[in-house]
């Protein structure tokens, strides 16, 4: 976890500022046959976990440093490949004891959210985005279900000035109504989300080849034109029927298009009218007001509509958004960034993404693993203890992975300006010492128990890491002589 | 019909595809009005342009386009543009750490974007190549009109890019929205590793977060219109996109029904393959000694031009069957892994190997085969346009094109038509050679560029008429005529566009010398010695078919690609998919799409010794 920023500016000017090692690999240009193989699997641990790309990089290059000493002097890379796998096995025995397993509540939580994002933006903004990760996680979390995290939509709005991300219990599109007598706020109102075309499309009829008389023509269009014209009232009917006073608000969110005609119609009747909603927020708007989505306005009800308690719309420039508030039982919620430019947008959405998953990991999960360098330490030490039970000499195997791992301390201790040796030697003194987990402070440079300090990691995110930079590392030692001096290229 | 504006989106799928889209949208640009006072032109920009306004309040004009490229394509190009940003700003607002920078050495830009980037800070060219004797009227315009365009024209210079345009941001001239440009961060542009070259790559691109890109972008676009007409994609056949091309095409199709979505499929003559490039560059001899011994030995690359093969046939059969319509354009001289030689136009003297010059001709004729949607009045929507050519499942056309449109300077179209008696004037784009046996299921031509020129022949009462095309009385008449004449029982359809395509720089100069500044041709070459004329605009006449000449052309690829046993040849190629058994599908639908050609009218003996072919 280097704690570093890398801030990435293209030749033409295109920014980007991250820490996070799965962005950086893909905005890179790899040629490098080997260091491409690297960044494949680094980048599939993203997709499987959320995090620890940089983790993996790191500690896939310390294995092969240290595989390298070895072969250098002779050790067949067969026989370090079988020590990997005996170390990796003991690893993850280890990694089932220190794991801790208890009820994921709103605490827990924060603090495996923090940790992760700590590393990702500063203190903070991170704590900021802490709370809105997690509460936005347990907005939509059913018991004893996988959590879709899918229902958390990422909203971003470029603004001047504004640099936070808070939480709306609702939705928010980009888009607004598109007729100017459309009211730019409306208090609690119906929703009626759904997939009708309420625009003069291309006649069903086919018009077979070429032109037909013009008469003929216009007929056709005004026959297509009453059909939408059918439509349009029938929604107005049911407006008429639930808001009989006009006290009530109504907006329609349709996926399919409305035409002018349609909206002057709606209108006319103070309605709100959405249109070309996004496919995915289809799902997301039912479940965050209520109501069923519907595929046609002939089985229209008071049941299927939804509710909110404001609508309202926010203009920037030649962007709309529309805001869906006060929902009574959001199943969906909106997570809305706000920043000034691109790059900083990008960067704070990258990183509430990776909260979001740290917090599903954590709640799937069901336990957390100490971090700041802790679970390193202690596996480091139990492979040393381990060595003796390995036959031969993969036994130096076992020790160039137990040695590999420890390049996780060392680097945080680094990246916080402490000697890494030294903080290695405080940490697993005091861990022999107490037989505690203890991980750097990294406001100190001190040993410090974790789990005491609230740094929790996600228990799968750790046992996905062992897997995949075990095998990573065991391939590239297993091709031929000219993967391996592309290896020690890649050195260089 | 009326005078709505109906819109079309672009979307641009691939590294040739952006070549040839953006000197389209150069095109269009050249012939932009910004003056308010010159009336409404033929055509109606506002179909492909949309009017925004930057978070500065500034109004902009901007392209309603998605283009889609890889990673390391842009060289020069800000992914946003600078239309919408203030300018660079690198501080870090969500990290008080230590930030280390990594700045890429800006490339060099060409003499074309220094000069683009002089307008945009409001320096004046240097006007070396300017006619002194015109400037008066001029400059009085041009301070109350002060455009690009206007500069552009104004200097008048030949840029000759033709040895500094590496990617297609290297000769825009218009400044794109900052939702249009999406850069695809899996594979590389160039270079060895992460190539996207499998259709299957391609078809699997487009889920997740490239998928979630793609919807926000189209949302963009397309919830603004009010009569959205429908889509033109352009798309890369040769590589991965064309795997690309098929999902966004389904996307399209499944979220959009009842729009037209007319897509072109586009190939290069030929690819500058990245290993013989780096080999060729290397300055050490013995290296591209190696390279020539290398290519002796395997024939240039075999696996590539199956691979390019295999995507173009997917890519088609997918394609096709999501779009409205699907026309393949290209230079080549055919689909195959051995073309003919590259199609030649007798008034064009372009460099095939050069995508900046193969594109430019495509572009220049999908200005003509795009204009029928684009007009202000009487236009013909895409959706028409597929209905009138795609019958009974035929989805695939073939375009033809004559570029320019070779016609005497002050003669009249008669005139120029009846010097092409034996042969029509255009030439495959599509690597589809007519059949010239008259028959054609349905056809429709266009005539963009004719501004200044006769449509019919003004001879005097009493003179006989030299042809019968003389004789007739509208240019309308006198096409469909001349076209009937080679074509006498297809259908046809006709578009007639007085304004030419403006050809402004960076558009190559790739025309011969015979042709005069409007692209119409002098009685006499210019005098050896003087100083190249300048073609500041062309007529160009197209044509998109659907034939029984097809059949031959899509039957000759399906016998080239089941010649051989893909798990055996090439096997790698379906590693990402497609299924075997989704791809032998593929290919039957473009057996049986083959057969949708298929002219039954003829007698049992042919079509009889033909089924025999097929096994």
């Amino acid at each position: 976890k280097a704690n570093s920023h890398n801030l990435l500016v293209s030749g033409a000017g295109d920014i980007k500022l991250t820490k996070d090692g799965n962005v950086l690999l893909h905005e890179m240009q790899i040629q490098h046959p080997t260091a491409s193989l690297i960044a494949k699997v680094a980048t599939a641990q993203d997709d499987i976990t959320g995090d620890g790309t940089t983790s993996n990089v790191l500690i896939i290059g310390e294995l092969l440093k240290q595989a390298d000493l070895y072969i250098s002097e002779g050790l067949h890379p067969r026989i370090i490949a079988e020590g990997f796998e005996a170390a990796k096995e003991k690893s993850l025995a280890v990694l089932e004891e220190v794991k801790v397993t208890r009820e994921m509540d709103r605490e827990t939580l924060i603090n495996v959210a923090r940790t992760s994002l700590r590393t990702k933006v500063h203190a903070e903004l991170a704590d900021l985005l802490t709370e809105a990760v997690v509460d936005a996680v347990l907005a939509i979390a059913k018991p004893n279900e996988p959590t879709d995290l899918y229902m958390v939509e990422i909203m971003e709005m470029k603004h001047k000035t504004d640099c936070d991300t808070q939480l709306i219990r609702g939705l928010v599109l980009d888009h607004g109504a598109r007729h100017p007598d459309m009211k730019k706020r409306v208090e609690d109102a119906y929703i009626l989300t759904c997939n009708v075309s309420l625009e003069y499309e291309k006649t069903e009829v086919n018009s077979g080849f070429f032109y037909k008389s013009a008469d003929e023509r216009e007929k056709l269009v005004a026959a297509e034109r009453k059909f939408i014209e059918d439509r349009v009232q029938k929604i107005i009917a049911l407006k008429n029927k639930v808001c009989p006073n006009g006290d009530k608000g109504f907006v329609v969110i349709n996926q399919k298009g409305i035409d002018p005609f349609s909206l002057d119609a709606l209108a006319k009747e103070g309605i709100v009218g959405l249109r070309r909603a996004k496919r995915r927020n289809m799902e997301r708007l039912t479940l965050a007001c209520g109501g069923i989505a519907m595929n046609s306005v002939d089985d229209l009800t008071p049941e299927c509509l939804g509710h909110a308690g404001l609508v309202y719309e926010h203009t920037l420039g030649e962007e709309k958004y529309t805001f869906i508030e006060k929902c009574g039982n959001p199943r969906s919620v909106t997570l809305l960034v706000k920043g000034p430019n691109k790059h900083t947008l990008t960067q704070i959405k990258d990183a509430v993404r990776d909260g979001l998953r740290a917090v599903k990991n954590a709640i799937e999960d069901g336990s957390v693993v100490s971090g700041a360098g802790a679970f390193e330490v202690a596996v480091a030490d139990a492979l040393v203890k381990h060595k003796p039970n390995v036959k031969g000499r993969a036994q130096l195997g076992v020790q160039a992975f137990a040695d590999a791992l420890l390049v996780i301390p060392k680097v945080l201790a680094q990246n916080s300006g402490y000697d890494p040796q030294e903080t290695l030697l405080k940490l697993q003194t005091e861990y022999k010492e107490s037989g505690q987990l203890v991980g750097v402070d990294l406001s100190t440079g001190e040993p410090m128990v974790a789990g005491e300090a609230g740094v929790w990691d996600n228990y799968s995110v750790k046992k996905q890491l062992l897997h995949s930079c075990t095998v990573i590392a065991s391939n590239i030692l297993l091709v031929d002589e000219i993967m391996r001096a592309g290896m020690s290229s890649l050195k260089g | 019909m009326s005078s709505l504006c109906r819109e079309v989106i672009t979307l641009q799928l691939g590294h040739y595809s952006n070549f040839a889209g953006t000197h389209w949208w150069n095109l269009q640009d050249a012939s932009l009005s910004y003056d308010p006072e010159s009336p409404p032109g033929e055509i109606q920009s506002d179909v492909v342009f949309r009017e925004g306004q930057t978070p500065g309040g500034h109004v902009t004009y901007t392209p309603r386009l998605i283009a889609m490229d890889l990673k390391g394509s842009l060289r020069t190009l800000r992914q946003e543009g600078s239309l919408y940003d203030a300018g660079k700003d690198t501080s870090a607002l969500t990290w008080d750490g230590s930030i280390t920078m990594h700045e890429e050495s800006p490339p060099a830009k060409n003499s074309f974007l220094e000069d683009l980037d002089k307008l945009d800070k409001g320096e004046i060219l240097a006007e070396a190549d300017f006619p002194s004797s015109s400037q008066p009227q001029c400059s009085a315009r041009s301070l109350s009109v002060d455009t690009v365009n206007s500069h552009l024209a104004r200097v008048q210079k030949s840029y000759r890019l033709e040895c500094s345009v590496k990617v297609w941001s290297d000769f825009l001239r218009i400044h794109l929205h900052p939702r249009t440009i999406s850069v695809i961060h899996q594979y590389n542009h160039d270079g060895e590793a992460h190539r996207l070259e499998a259709f299957g790559q391609g078809e699997s691109l487009l889920q997740g977060s490239v998928l979630e890109e793609l919807e926000d972008r189209l949302h963009f676009f397309v919830e603004e219109c009010d009569y959205l007409q429908g889509f033109q994609v352009l798309c890369d056949l040769a590589d991965g996109f064309a795997g690309l091309g098929s999902k966004v095409t389904e996307l399209l199709h499944d979220s959009y029904g009842g729009r037209g979505i007319l897509t072109w499929g586009l190939l290069p003559v030929s690819h500058p393959d990245s290993v013989s490039v780096s080999f060729f560059k290397s300055k050490c001899f013995v290296t591209r000694l190696l390279y020539l011994y290398l290519l002796s030995l395997f024939e240039q690359t075999p696996v590539k031009d199956l691979y390019r093969l295999l995507n173009c046939t997917l890519g088609m059969v997918h394609m096709a069957s999501h779009s409205s319509l699907f026309c393949p354009l290209t230079l080549r001289g055919g689909l195959g892994r051995r073309p003919s030689s590259p199609t030649t136009f007798t008034h064009l003297s372009y460099d095939p190997s050069l995508w900046y010059h193969s594109s430019s001709v495509l572009a220049l004729a999908l200005d003509t085969l795009t204009a029928p949607y684009r007009l202000r009045n009487n236009s013909v929507p895409m959706w028409q346009l597929a209905d009138d050519l795609a019958v009974s499942g035929r989805k695939v056309v073939a375009a033809y094109g004559a570029v320019p449109f070779p016609m005497m300077h002050g003669s009249s179209l008669p005139d120029a038509l009846s010097t092409y008696t034996d042969v029509l004037p255009w030439r495959p784009l599509s690597g589809c050679a007519e059949a010239g046996d008259g028959r054609c299921y349905g056809q429709w031509a266009t005539l963009k560029g004719f501004e200044g020129q006769k449509l019919i022949s003004s001879l005097a009462a009493g003179t006989k008429p030299p042809t019968p095309l003389h004789s007739l009385h509208s240019g309308e008449d006198v096409l469909a005529s001349y076209i009937r004449s080679f074509y006498p029982s297809a259908p046809l359809a006709l578009q007639l566009v007085s304004t030419p395509s403006e050809l402004a720089p960076p558009f190559p100069q790739i025309f011969s010398q015979s042709l005069g500044a409007q692209g119409f041709l002098e009685g006499q070459p210019p005098p050896p010695g003087s100083t190249p004329r300048v073609i500041s605009s062309v007529p160009v006449m197209t044509s998109l078919q659907s034939g029984p000449a097809l059949d031959p052309w899509l039957s000759e690829l399906h016998r080239g690609v089941s010649a051989f046993d893909i798990r055996r040849v090439a096997p790698s190629f379906l590693s990402q998919g497609p299924e075997v058994s989704d791809y032998q599908e593929a290919l039957e639908q473009l057996r049986l799409l083959a057969r949708c050609y298929r002219d039954d009218s003829r007698g049992v003996m042919r079509s009889s010794s033909e089924e025999e072919d097929d096994d």
